[in-house]
């Protein structure tokens, strides 16, 4: 895919599916060490040890609609291709973690994307019934965000209202140049 | 045209050849899988550097008539079996895309 937010959003999709009410995003750039990592982690319904053998073999899907899933073996392969690598944890009842790792500077390294809307659409669509924590770090800053304090504070206003995205969004964006020296994506 | 009779017109290599009767219609370029995924078509030939088994998943997602390694890459061992296997024609050739792409242009395809 051409930006690396495209698969954080196919991973957190998959969480979804997989009945999580709570996803953990965690982004750390570290250009200096020539390391970007992204790792998420679910409390969704798992993977059995036999599905995780074959998680990246793109004619093992848990569709039923097609006999290709390609979402895993897409995101291994653009790690893969920058030096680096995709490791799967799962346990069955428990949830999954799903941790990638990138050279920084890869020239083959897509980069990191629209982030801001990767995160603030799926809480648009699905904020009511899956909390997000979202940790982004950038050398030495890093910027913290959960939807479970967001909620404490709105009272009876839905999370996935549209002036709360709109804001959520904004929020967002700014505290991510914030750390990134004034950098947007 | 066939993927048979293509490969005998441009003197490419069969890898894997399940499926040399297939039609083939049109031609689509590049090496970003999602978006091979996205915007080649039915019966498109691909022409492509990327040789792991991921190329044919999407080939018969797409339904691809054949997917053809450029530049003298290789496939990988599983690609092959997976072709063999789903039906999907591997096939490849020496020449850079643009290279082979103008020779198809010649014969209109």
């Amino acid at each position: 895919m051409r930006e690396l937010s495209l698969h954080i959003l196919d991973i957190i999709e998959n969480s979804r599916r997989a009945g999580s009410d709570l996803i953990k995003i965690k982004i750390s750039e570290m250009p200096d060490e020539d390391l970007l990592k992204i790792v998420i982690e679910d409390n969704g319904s798992g993977i059995s040890e036999e599905k995780l053998d074959k998680i990246d073999d793109p004619f093992i899907t848990s569709r039923t609609t097609r006999e290709v899933g390609l979402g895993i073996s897409l995101f291994k392969s653009a790690a893969e291709s920058c030096n680096g690598n995709l490791n799967i944890k799962s346990k069955i009842g428990e949830g999954t973690k799903v941790e990638a790792n990138f050279d920084y500077n890869h020239i083959d390294r897509a980069p990191l994307g629209d982030i801001t809307t990767t995160i603030s659409n799926f809480i648009a669509a699905n904020g009511e019934k899956v909390d997000i924590i979202y940790q982004h770090q950038y050398q030495d800053k890093s910027f913290n965000f959960d939807t479970r304090e967001i909620k404490a504070e709105l009272d009876d206003v839905s999370i996935q209202s549209r002036q709360i995205i709109g804001w959520l969004r904004e929020y967002i964006g700014e505290n991510l140049a914030e750390i990134r020296g004034g950098e947007a994506f | 045209m066939t993927v048979k009779e293509l490969v005998d017109l441009f003197n490419l290599e069969i890898v894997a050849g399940p499926n040399l009767e297939k039609e083939i219609d049109g031609v689509y370029i590049g090496d970003l899988l999602s978006n091979v995924m996205a915007r080649a078509e039915k019966d498109n030939l691909w022409l492509t550097v990327q040789g792991h088994q991921n190329v044919v998943a999407v080939a018969l997602l797409v339904e691809l008539s054949a997917v053809i390694l450029v530049e003298d890459f290789e496939y990988e061992e599983n690609s092959v079996q997976r072709a063999c296997q789903k039906g999907v024609n591997l096939l490849k050739t020496k020449k850079k895309s643009y290279d082979l792409a103008c020779k198809f242009c010649e014969s209109e395809i």
